[in-house]
């Protein structure tokens, strides 16, 4: 029996983080995939001093499942770290993902350099595929 | 007595994120007071700092990682993270933190005497070897530490920032001659510190992580080190022993939710002075700490204890959660090196 695939998306609540998302989703659903939406809590946001009011969980799987996903299919984390750490460690895990979706400018990117950019360092440190979604994408 | 050593403070005019960051420039205000609070007169030291070197960074850090970091700062700087930012000055004050402790060790060693501390940011214990994370650039502990190693002496670095140093873990994870021993709550950023995580094949048992949960209080961090950690340092026999100096285990720190007091913080350094192998070879290296009332009194309580100065002293904590789950994972991280020998062979 097949090992069953996973696919670990990166969420931080930005309009770019969704657009990944729902392109993780629909790929998801097209490879028979379960989905593990990520979200990491850095330093400041556990303290409550990040500036704003924290990610909403429900709104990252409702735009999954929007996007055509089964909702049982889709799992929902809060995990320590910083956004790439974070996702590095999805592809580690017991049940690894096997591929790994960001979207292109997260809430703090800074277009063509690798630091600043969550996408491009997790594109020059994992060991299995990265999707960047870029951000011109839209999911409809 | 003992001669202080201060080897800065480095960053308390650059480096600046703000009045909403908490790591800000002013917590090296009350870092010097709690140092002038000892009145050492002339008992303390103040060494010229200055900037690490290219080929003393590069021991630890990629020389891609510190390009793009010196870039990215003369690009003006920017956020790296939701956590981390630099600023055009960054990259100098990186430089010099990391340089700061440097020369710590280095007014140690032409002494043969004395107790460094190194009040410096930005801090250090996260950034890995091509990676700024956690608020740290550039691995300041880990820059002296390998210039210790690159001579030939083993180095033991003690880390009790209520945060595990990550990156001064994986920069050491299989390096023979450097003890990673690290306190820290768990979980928490960054996520890593689990007590399975042992060290490389060539350093198996090398890394010791003692993962504490909410709420644990000074006896259980002490009695980590004191009684958990103790046989693996004496078995190390280290020539250098060097601190991460966190003070955000701290109860009144808004960053973390372990319960220690400026007290349990004086009597953790007497216990790790005990495992310097003479005088001259202990150095503290500030790291977190973000309440700056309590940053100030335990900078006051560990520096005196360590010196011997009747400061004041917090009463110390006791009873907090933690003690069994030592026990319970002493015997995982047993099991963890079994298995990292095994995998290496005979």
């Amino acid at each position: 029996m097949r090992a069953p695939v996973t696919i670990a998306v990166g969420y931080d609540g930005s309009p770019d983080a969704g657009s990944a998302v729902a392109w993780a989703a629909r790929v998801a659903v097209a490879l028979g995939a379960r989905l593990h939406v990520v979200h990491a809590v850095g330093l400041l946001e556990h303290a409550g001093l990040a500036g704003h009011a924290g990610v909403d969980g429900d709104v990252a799987v409702r735009i999954a499942v929007e996007a055509g996903i089964d909702p049982g299919d889709v799992e929902w984390s809060v995990v320590d770290g910083d956004p790439c750490s974070a996702l590095l460690r999805m592809a580690e895990s017991p049940e690894p993902a096997t591929m790994l979706v960001v979207g292109s400018r997260g809430s703090g990117a800074h277009a063509g350099t690798l630091i600043g950019s969550t996408s491009l360092e997790l594109a020059e440190h994992a060991r299995v595929p990265v999707t960047i979604v870029p951000s011109s994408h839209r999911s409809d | 007595m003992t001669t202080l050593v201060v080897a800065g403070p480095a960053g308390i005019s650059e480096h600046d994120g703000g009045p909403y960051h908490p790591e800000q420039q002013s917590r090296l205000f009350a870092v010097m007071d709690g140092v002038r609070a000892l009145e050492l007169e002339d008992e303390v030291a103040y060494p010229a700092i200055r900037e690490a070197s290219l080929d003393e960074l590069s021991r630890v850090h990629s020389s891609a990682y510190l390009a793009e970091l010196e870039a990215f700062c003369a690009r003006g700087g920017g956020d790296i993270d939701p956590d981390t930012y630099a600023r055009p000055d960054s990259w100098t004050a990186a430089r010099r933190a990391a340089g700061a402790g440097l020369v710590a060790l280095t007014e140690l060693e032409r002494r043969g005497d004395g107790i460094a501390f190194v009040p410096v940011r930005p801090p250090g214990h996260h950034a890995t070897a091509d990676r700024a994370m956690g608020f740290c650039l550039v691995n300041n502990v880990a820059v002296a530490a390998a210039s210790r190693t690159a001579v030939g002496e083993r180095v033991l670095i003690v880390d009790w920032d209520v945060h595990h140093g990550n990156g001064t873990q994986a920069i050491f994870w299989d390096d023979p001659d450097v003890l990673y021993v690290s306190t820290h709550q768990h979980p928490l950023f960054p996520g890593t510190g689990r007590p399975d995580e042992v060290g490389g094949p060539g350093a198996p048992g090398l890394t010791l992580n003692m993962p504490l949960p909410p709420g644990a209080t000074g006896d259980v961090v002490r009695a980590a080190i004191d009684e958990v950690a103790r046989g693996t340092i004496e078995d190390f026999r280290p020539d250098w022993v060097l601190v991460s100096c966190g003070f955000d285990a701290h109860q009144a720190d808004p960053l973390g939710e372990l319960e220690l007091s400026g007290g349990d913080f004086a009597e953790l350094a007497r216990v790790v002075q005990e495992f310097a192998p003479g005088p001259g070879r202990l150095a503290l290296f500030l790291e977190g700490g973000y309440n700056q009332l309590s940053l100030a009194s335990s900078v006051e309580a560990t520096l005196g204890a360590l010196l011997g100065v009747q400061g004041h002293r917090p009463a110390t904590t006791s009873g907090g959660p933690g003690l069994g789950q030592l026990r319970a994972d002493d015997t995982a991280r047993l099991h963890a090196i079994d298995r990292v020998h095994m995998e290496v062979g005979p």
